[in-house]
């Protein structure tokens, strides 16, 4: 599954956010966006240091500030089972659909929306028509390229 | 369309899901965990990840968990290869340990950085950063 | 566009990235994107000790971002071929 999906599947699960200059917030998910943007409420904040703490009800952290984010194991588990069931229930409404944001819409010019295909491998996203996303390729399920700047990233929520 | 593959970052990365791999961040950090998934940013996901503290050939390693890594902060990802990994002389040792000797030595070089600094000032050089100011 | 068509020519051949961490890596060139990230293979780092992290990687992946040089065999660059293919983007990009 891509990380953003896990970002969108984890809303309201508590997790500890690594900023560049070190600083950590630990709280629970309240929303995020293609960006990174992250709200999180109950928020205890800890200095670089680790000397000086600071608890907040709610905080709005913009995504390119961001080193990285730490989610309990189960959080993982259990959006890869979601996801597991999802298509499931795709594949048996005909495996049609999918739910594939496909086909070769990558290629954008400068900007970096242009990436062409996610990956397709293990939890990568559904493709469209036949079953079982064996993955390779390019240009299948990958987020849509273009819009310059920071278009573009959206990951599906599933 | 086959000879394309090898020139997307998802052609490129493909292979490495699910091996065990080693991140280095901008900040110096290395990291070692199961690569799960990645993004056209090269946002990365790892499962059962530590942080390695390396001192000469000791080591120590800190659990991490699952860990969302946003993409501008990684300098690159290797993938460990296993039966190598068996042959490499590193020692472990706890983390304390490792963790003053870091100390100690991260002292000794911000005393060094600061007298080379000095010196070099004087000849007309500026201090350049330290590291993860390089990007 | 130039660079990354120039880097698909270089695939399979040996070639050193100096990131700007100051880290050497050489290995050969398996795979460029459009970012000008690196796939590389068969890696050996230029001071090993220094970096005793890299012992058990053997391919390796590189964000584009962070490479301050690419070095490689002059043998396996065309400087003519580069320079008109130079000249025809600055023409195509006037237009």
């Amino acid at each position: 599954m891509l990380p953003l999906s896990l970002l969108n599947a984890a809303q309201g699960k508590p997790m500890l956010v690594e900023l560049k200059n070190g600083v950590t917030f630990n709280g629970h998910l309240v929303d995020c966006d293609q960006f990174m943007n992250v709200t999180l409420r109950e928020v205890y904040q800890t200095s670089a240091d680790g000397e000086r703490f600071w608890k907040m009800p709610e905080m709005f952290i913009k995504g390119n500030i961001i080193k990285y984010f730490r989610i309990a194991d189960s959080i993982l588990d259990q959006a890869m089972a979601e996801q597991e069931k999802q298509r499931a229930a795709g594949r048996q409404r005909g495996g049609g659909r999918g739910g594939g944001r496909g086909g070769a819409r990558g290629g954008g010019e400068g900007g970096r929306g242009g990436g062409r295909g996610g990956p397709p491998g293990r939890g990568g996203p559904p493709m469209r028509g036949a079953a079982n996303g064996r993955g390779g390729g390019p240009g299948r399920g990958g987020p849509p390229g273009g819009g310059g700047g920071r278009g573009g990233r959206g990951a599906p929520r599933q | 369309m086959d000879a394309l593959i090898p020139f997307t970052t998802s052609g490129s990365l493909v292979d490495l899901v699910d091996k065990k791999v080693m991140v280095i961040l901008r900040d110096g950090r290395k990291l070692l965990g199961v690569f799960r998934s990645y993004d056209q940013f090269a946002n990365f996901l790892l499962e059962s990840c530590v942080e390695r503290l390396h001192y000469k050939l000791e080591y120590a390693d800190t659990d991490l968990g699952v860990l969302l890594i946003r993409g501008e902060n990684v300098v690159a990802l290797g993938e460990i290869d296993l039966i190598a990994e068996d042959r490499v002389p590193l020692i472990p040792r706890p983390l304390d340990e490792i963790r003053t000797k870091i100390n100690e030595e991260n002292r000794r070089k911000e005393r060094d950085h600061l007298i080379k600094s000095k010196v070099l000032e004087t000849v007309g050089f500026v201090s350049d950063g330290r590291e993860g100011d390089a990007y | 566009m130039l660079i990354f068509s120039f880097f698909k020519t270089l695939t399979d051949q040996v070639i050193t990235v100096e990131l700007k961490n100051d880290l050497s890596i050489t290995g050969t060139l398996k795979s460029v994107d459009q970012f000008l990230n690196i796939r590389l293979d068969g890696i050996s780092v230029e001071d090993p000790e220094r970096h005793p992290h890299m012992m058990a990687v053997r391919n390796c992946f590189i964000r584009g971002s962070v490479v301050r040089y690419v070095r490689m065999a002059a043998k396996n660059v065309d400087t003519t071929l580069l320079e008109d293919a130079t000249r025809r983007e600055i023409k195509d990009a006037k237009k």
